[in-house]
């Protein structure tokens, strides 16, 4: 059994500490501020396989049967329901684009399909058909309750004896050669050290301060802290709006109807690079622009208030990728996820853990295509599609 | 029913209309809210609860807690307390979570419309006029919102006449206070008023505050200023107890709102809970309305309020009863029964002692809450003082908080009364007016004379604990300013 320590006490961190302390490893795990409180918990809950190539794709369609199969396994409720996915084309090129992405969607088996915007309406009980000429569906695509299944993980990682430890924060990384020995972290105002066999960066927007302390260069995995915010109305009858719904052309704006309340967020990608790894306050700006895309989505939201606002990261790649991998010997990366690592975390976080704790994974998960090398090497990929 | 015949009151109705309940024509006014004219034809179940689908009705009355939201003109979710009546308006009972009407167009976007002023003033209370006036008078221009159909907050239904200073309306009723007020503000020519209009959030938007209003539920305005004051007000609090949900049990104040202000009789026979100023003045005012009050319920040993209120309640046959508490609230639809027991030392009800009382109304007069959602949301430092009513924005002798720009005054600064928050008002105004650079040193004096009058009006055994909690917000941010 080795130590393995993993930092960061976002959905990564904590489903990779529960993974691997199935795995039988001893796993002590680091969050700064309290669980979720970064990104997860800040995140607008949807869950998908409609990605445009075929690394994301097969990820994420590993990462959907996962889902489906995490409520039983961790034996809590995380609200996990196939809503689906609706995409809507706004031209005639848009929806050859829509068919080329549904053929590759297809091949790897997602079951996406175009569709008239009669049935779309039929999905969408307040959508506004009329700007849009058909849509690209995948019922298999839905959401989750990011709380839930965060603390659903963390329940069971501590069951099986993960040290997980809140407010404290990871000051510093003690290596010798290509190894890490040691972790240093503040605890109650004490740093104090622990020896450790692994580590594991899962600091999404926070990564290259880690990988820093690991004696690596900053940007090795050049990571962007961007703003995104939510806005969300009061709880309204579910069936609504149920599906993500993205027309992309409209800057990716979508709405979602919260998986809990029905209450329903609405999202776009109005994106700044953050001024500062604290800058979380929402701003007018977004107010005003995500209604009007909202409002154009599904006019009667007219009629709906708006009573919560938020920001949080993408934590962006050059290719909006993540980073998931060896940066050296026993020091390893899942960050970067660009908005995409609350769906993608049950795939990531079993990968991570069997390379950790094995070598090798069985995960389909395309490990040339994470390196996180590939950005020193000059190597992007083509951008994952982000919608908000 | 209505009330036709008032001791102090006189209800000039508005022009008669008619909104039709679930199909059924119902006679209205024009100038009264939605919930005040069903009550008024005997319709306390305003909708059904989401989860457990139990009968609701109103609470608060001054559009804080949601539980008289109902369908209006297919639109769901319409705080029915503080929304008008229109002539022809369709009115349904809301049950379950709400459903969007389907058939909406997509709106024409034009820009919201841009309201700017030196200040601005959230809240048209005693706290909020004042500051308005003194802001206005030391030089800024003022831009004063309020989402209630109408000014002076509280003061519009008190009926009671103010203790203190002449200076401070000392032997003028609450009402009478706000209509002088609302004169006041009226005649300043840099004061701009708009009411029914909800501020939804505070932004800082490059150099300017904005403060996102809604104007009756459907027209976004930004008001934009360089400071703000919250002058927001407090929300009554509600104690668990059986059924503590059924229609027909009110806050203090909705029960105030209903017949001071609407003319609504609202009920016929009433237990009151809570035996401090509030609920004392409150057992007189039913009984001016021509309500039975059936008994005063008091879990502490003692009587909250003054002497003289009690006093006065106990001449007119009501027993205050200490050391009691409500057990249950029961009736099918609406309130039928209240029971209540006597508690032991260790505050548990004695089995044995049950009392029922044959009331239809339940009045909960046991203290209210800072409404700081604006002041939270805008990101002010904030803390929980029992002395003031629960959190609190920290804040200097000056009324602003730790966010600069923005201040706070009245009951939304810490529970206390009208006469304090008028003083804070005058203390904020003035101060956002002097940071801003606009009044010049000479206005120093005056927030100095009102500090001293809160000083004074605070010794009193009431005012000391009051004073108690304030020294704990000011020790945050250390000395003046």
């Amino acid at each position: 059994m080795s130590k393995v320590a993993i930092i960061g006490g976002g959905i990564v961190g904590v489903a990779t500490a529960y993974e691997l302390a199935k795995l039988g490893e001893d796993v002590v795990l680091f969050e700064k501020s309290y669980f979720g409180s970064g990104s997860t918990f800040r995140c607008a809950t949807g869950i998908r396989a409609q990605f445009t190539d075929e690394a994301n794709i097969r990820l994420m369609k590993y990462s959907i049967e996962r889902w489906e199969k995490l409520e039983e396994e961790l034996g809590f409720d995380i609200n996990f329901r196939q809503t689906g996915y609706l995409f809507l084309a706004t031209s005639e090129e848009e929806v050859e684009a829509f068919k080329a992405n549904i053929k590759l969607q297809n091949r790897f088996g997602v079951p996406t399909r175009l569709i008239d915007m009669d049935e779309a309406k039929e999905i969408v009980l307040i959508l506004n058909t009329e700007p849009f000429l058909a849509g690209a569906w995948n019922p298999k695509d839905g959401k989750a309750n990011p709380f839930k299944t965060l603390f659903a993980y963390l329940f069971r990682a501590k069951e099986m004896g993960v040290d997980a430890r809140e407010q404290v924060e990871v000051v510093g990384l003690e290596r010798e050669g290509d190894e890490i020995t040691a972790v240093k972290f503040r605890s109650r105002g004490k740093v104090e050290r622990v020896k450790v066999d692994a580590v594991l960066n899962a600091t999404n927007a926070w990564a290259p301060v880690i990988n820093e302390m690991a004696g690596l260069k900053r940007d090795i995995v050049p990571i962007k802290a961007c703003k995104h915010q939510l806005v969300k109305t009061e709880p309204l009858e579910r069936g609504q709006a149920e599906p993500l719904v993205c027309p992309p052309s409209w800057n990716d704006a979508y709405i979602i109807q919260d998986g809990e309340d029905g209450g329903i967020i609405c999202g776009a990608g109005i994106e700044h690079e953050a001024k500062s790894l604290d800058d979380v306050e929402p701003t007018y700006d977004f107010l005003r622009g995500v209604l009007r895309y909202a409002l154009m989505i599904a006019p009667p939201l007219r009629y709906a208030h708006v009573i919560r606002q938020w920001a949080g990261f993408y934590a962006k790649t050059p290719d909006s990728n993540p980073a998931i991998g060896k940066l050296l010997e026993n020091f390893y990366i899942a960050a970067g996820f660009s908005g995409h690592g609350f769906m993608m975390a049950p795939a990531v976080a079993r990968a991570i853990a069997e390379l950790i704790a094995k070598g090798r994974s069985k995960v389909p998960l395309d490990w040339d295509w994470y390196d996180p090398y590939r950005f020193e090497r000059g190597e992007l990929r083509t951008s994952a599609f982000q919608i908000g | 029913m209505r009330l036709k015949e008032h001791p102090i009151l006189h209800f000039k109705r508005g022009r008669e209309l008619t909104i039709y309940f679930e199909g059924k024509p119902i006679k209205a006014y024009e100038g009264e809210t939605i919930a005040m004219a069903l009550h008024a034809a005997g319709i306390r179940v305003l909708n059904h609860s989401p989860n457990k689908n139990r009968p609701r009705g109103l609470f608060c009355a001054i559009g804080k807690c949601s539980s008289c939201i109902m369908v209006v003109n297919g639109i769901p979710n319409v705080r029915t307390c503080i929304t008008l009546v229109e002539d022809g308006m369709r009115i349904e009972r809301q049950s379950g979570r709400a459903r969007l009407p389907i058939k909406a167009k997509p709106p024409e976007f034009r820009d919201a419309k841009v309201v700017r002023a030196d200040i601005v003033v959230v809240g048209g209370g005693p706290a909020g006029l004042m500051a308005a006036i003194n802001a206005s008078d030391a030089g800024a221009s003022v831009v004063l919102i309020d989402e209630n159909p109408m000014l002076g907050g509280q003061l519009v239904k008190q009926t009671h006449k103010f203790f203190g200073k002449r200076e401070q309306f000392a032997g003028v009723r609450g009402v009478e206070i706000a209509k002088i007020l609302e004169e006041e503000v009226r005649k300043r020519e840099n004061v701009e008023v708009f009411l029914e209009t909800s501020a939804v959030g505070i932004f800082h938007d490059g150099n300017e505050k904005l403060v996102l209003g809604v104007r009756k539920n459907r027209e976004p305005i930004e008001f934009r200023g360089r400071a703000v004051i919250v002058a927001t007000g407090a929300m009554e609090k509600m104690i668990p107890f059986e059924n503590n949900d059924l229609p027909g049990i009110y806050g203090a104040g909705a029960i105030q709102t209903l017949m001071n202000t609407y003319g609504v009789k609202p009920g016929e026979r009433v237990l009151i809970v809570g035996a401090g100023n509030v609920g004392l003045i409150l057992a007189y005012q039913l009984i001016q309305a021509g309500v039975e009050v059936k008994a005063i319920v008091e879990a502490m040993p003692k009587i909250g309020g003054y002497f003289v209120h009690a006093a006065k309640v106990r001449r007119l046959g009501v027993p205050i009863l200490t050391r009691h508490t409500i057990l249950r609230a029961e009736g099918k639809e609406t309130v039928e029964r209240a029971v209540v027991a006597k508690l032991d030392d260790n505050w548990r009800p004695i089995p044995g002692t049950e009392k029922v009382f044959d009331v239809d109304v339940i009045a909960l007069a046991v203290g209210l809450r800072p409404s700081i959602e604006l002041l939270q949301q805008v990101g002010c430092q904030i803390k929980f003082i029992r002395e003031l009513g629960g959190h609190v924005a920290v804040r200097d002798e000056w009324m602003e908080t730790t966010v600069r720009g923005i201040f706070v005054a009245g009951d939304s600064a810490g529970i206390e009364e009208a006469t304090t928050a008028m003083l804070e008002g005058k203390i904020a105004g003035t101060a956002a007016a002097l940071r801003l650079g606009i009044a010049d040193e000479s206005w120093v004096k005056e927030i100095e004379r009102a500090q001293r009058d809160l000083e004074e009006f605070r010794s009193g055994p009431f005012g000391r604990r009051v004073a108690e909690g304030i020294r704990k917000l000011l020790s945050e941010v250390g000395g003046n300013a």
